[in-house]
């Protein structure tokens, strides 16, 4: 048994948890979910737990490019964000695999971990009727263990068991998997990992193109980048400017409230 | 009179922020998460009164739904409303019922588009860019970024409910807010833009003889147009969920078509 490798797959399985989006300990969904649950920021704690940094970060970066927009509401979720970041950059890492590999891994662990946290909720309705109760009673203490302690230990467990045993089991079979697969998947791996950062942001565009003439600025953002200078803190600085430009005619093109009294025919 | 300290506001806030979803479920989703968070506010107005402490604890034990880090505003109402009923003000429970039923919406669909839709992806797209090679200051810089914004928010909103009551939803949905929403959600697009740019990566394989020399088509695309490709798959993607409505796992399942029939016909 290697204790060092178990010792990290635990790790990282605790970090899943922290990371997920009902874990109460890092402020809520503010540091957890939205921080520590992101694939960026996994890329960087599992670089670490693992001993290789660099590696994990640019599978972090990989990683989060497609699952760029996790909209939670509004649209349905097709994958599990933190399972599919913590199980698959780790897997990546320890398996050498090439960034597209390592993202198509995680989509695929993403869908599985989607059926872990709808078990967790369909559970925590069992915990919502002694919340219920212990409302009903008038005990407050009841809702406060039964809405933030007790539901806990069922999401710590169906999130360290599973991603602690997949990166302690699965970085052999990661291994001998890619050495069996003939290149030419490997490769529909990599076009794949390289395609699906376009489904993200396809859902984002969703969202805030709401008139056609803002898919100019679309198109601009993407010139920008690939004509003038391939730096996102300058095209950052430069939306600024636009947007605040907008703003200013916006606010002076407001016609001021008009009383009925002043109405003129 | 019992009167609420900024201690309590602080505590209730804070059981808000860390407990809106502990114990989500699909059909309570944030109810005792709501419950929790009013927990330090009921146990100081309601006190010597325990039928009243009861029925508070139980009327706020209901199904909730809300973006939680903008939602904070609506606690913040709640428990200004708590205090006043303590006071003697005649507020039943449809009124409690009322404000949050007809508050959630909005502000979810405002909190969804503004957090999870141009801050956490212009954050990211800055911090990506920095840490692409491996640099951990880009990761760094979205943690600390994106904690104190989102922390002071849900904070700063919480305060203002408490404040100003139901008015403070103005702040979040009134003319001059949505003035200043337009012109993010244009930073948010362009941002996206050069996103899309830097990460959407696609080449084509094909290469066309063309007498003694064979054409590298890839090489010409990158000659008047680079990341053309990565633009149409984004293009593409677009227009099947906005246009045509086809669901994104639908849109995942055709672009793992495309990746493997493309590569089978040796395209990419």
């Amino acid at each position: 048994m290697d204790i060092i490798l178990m010792i990290q797959a635990l790790a990282i399985g605790i970090f899943c948890y922290l990371g997920s989006v009902s874990s109460p300990w890092l402020l809520g969904v503010t540091g957890g979910y939205y921080t520590i649950g992101r694939p960026l920021v996994a890329g960087l704690i599992i670089g670490i737990i693992l001993g290789d940094v660099t590696t994990g970060i640019i599978l972090g970066v990989a990683v989060q490019a497609a699952f760029i927009a996790t909209i939670s509401t509004g649209g349905t979720q097709n994958q599990e964000i933190t399972y599919a970041a913590y199980g698959g950059i780790a897997l990546g890492i320890l398996a050498e695999a090439s960034t597209g590999v390592t993202v198509t891994l995680s989509v695929g662990i993403g869908v599985l971990g989607l059926f872990l946290h709808n078990l967790m909720m369909v559970l925590n309705s069992g915990w919502n009727r002694r919340a219920e109760n212990a409302a009903k009673k008038g005990d407050a203490q009841g809702i406060a263990r039964n809405n933030g302690i007790y539901p806990q230990i069922v999401n710590f467990l169906l999130r360290v068991i599973p991603i602690g045993l997949a990166v302690y089991l699965g970085e052999g079979f990661v291994k001998a998997f890619l050495d069996f697969v003939p290149d030419k998947v490997t490769h529909m791996m990599d076009v794949l990992g390289g395609l699906l950062p376009a489904l993200g942001i396809a859902l984002l565009m969703n969202l805030l193109i709401r008139e056609k003439s803002h898919f100019i600025f679309f198109v601009t953002g993407f010139a920008f980048i690939v004509f003038i200078s391939n730096n996102m803190i300058a095209l950052t600085i430069f939306s600024l400017l636009i947007a605040y430009v907008i703003y200013l005619v916006a606010s002076n093109s407001t016609p001021s409230p008009i009383s009925d009294d002043d109405e003129v025919i | 009179m019992p009167k609420l300290t900024k201690k309590d506001l602080r505590k209730s806030w804070l059981n808000w922020a860390m407990y809106n979803l502990s114990s989500m479920s699909f059909e309570k989703l944030e109810a005792h998460g709501f419950a929790h968070s009013m927990i330090p506010i009921i146990k100081k107005l309601y006190k010597d009164d325990p039928e009243e402490y009861r029925k508070a604890l139980e009327r706020h034990s209901v199904f909730h739904n809300v973006e939680p880090q903008v939602g904070s505003v609506i606690n913040g109402i709640t428990a200004s409303m708590e205090e006043e009923r303590a006071n003697g003000k005649d507020i039943d429970d449809d009124i409690f019922v009322s404000v949050k039923t007809s508050t959630m919406g909005p502000l979810s669909g405002i909190g969804d588009s503004t957090i999870q839709g141009i801050l956490i992806p212009v954050l990211l797209s800055i911090a990506m860019a920095i840490s692409s090679s491996g640099n951990p200051l880009g990761v760094l810089l979205y943690m600390v970024g994106y904690v104190s914004i989102a922390g002071w928010l849900s904070y700063f909103l919480y305060m203002r409910g408490y404040q100003l009551g139901v008015n403070s939803i103005d702040t979040i949905v009134g003319e001059g807010s949505e003035r200043l929403r337009d012109a993010f959600n244009i930073l948010g697009i362009l941002v996206i833009g050069g996103l899309a740019a830097s990460f959407v990566k696609l080449s084509t394989a094909i290469e066309i003889p063309n007498g003694e020399e064979t054409l590298v088509l890839q090489e010409t695309l990158d000659s008047f147009f680079p990341g053309l490709l990565g633009l149409i798959s984004v293009i593409f993607s677009w227009y099947l969920i906005a246009k045509k409505r086809i669901s994104a796992t639908k849109v995942l399942l055709i672009l793992i078509g495309i990746s493997i029939v493309g590569v089978l016909l040796g395209i990419f």
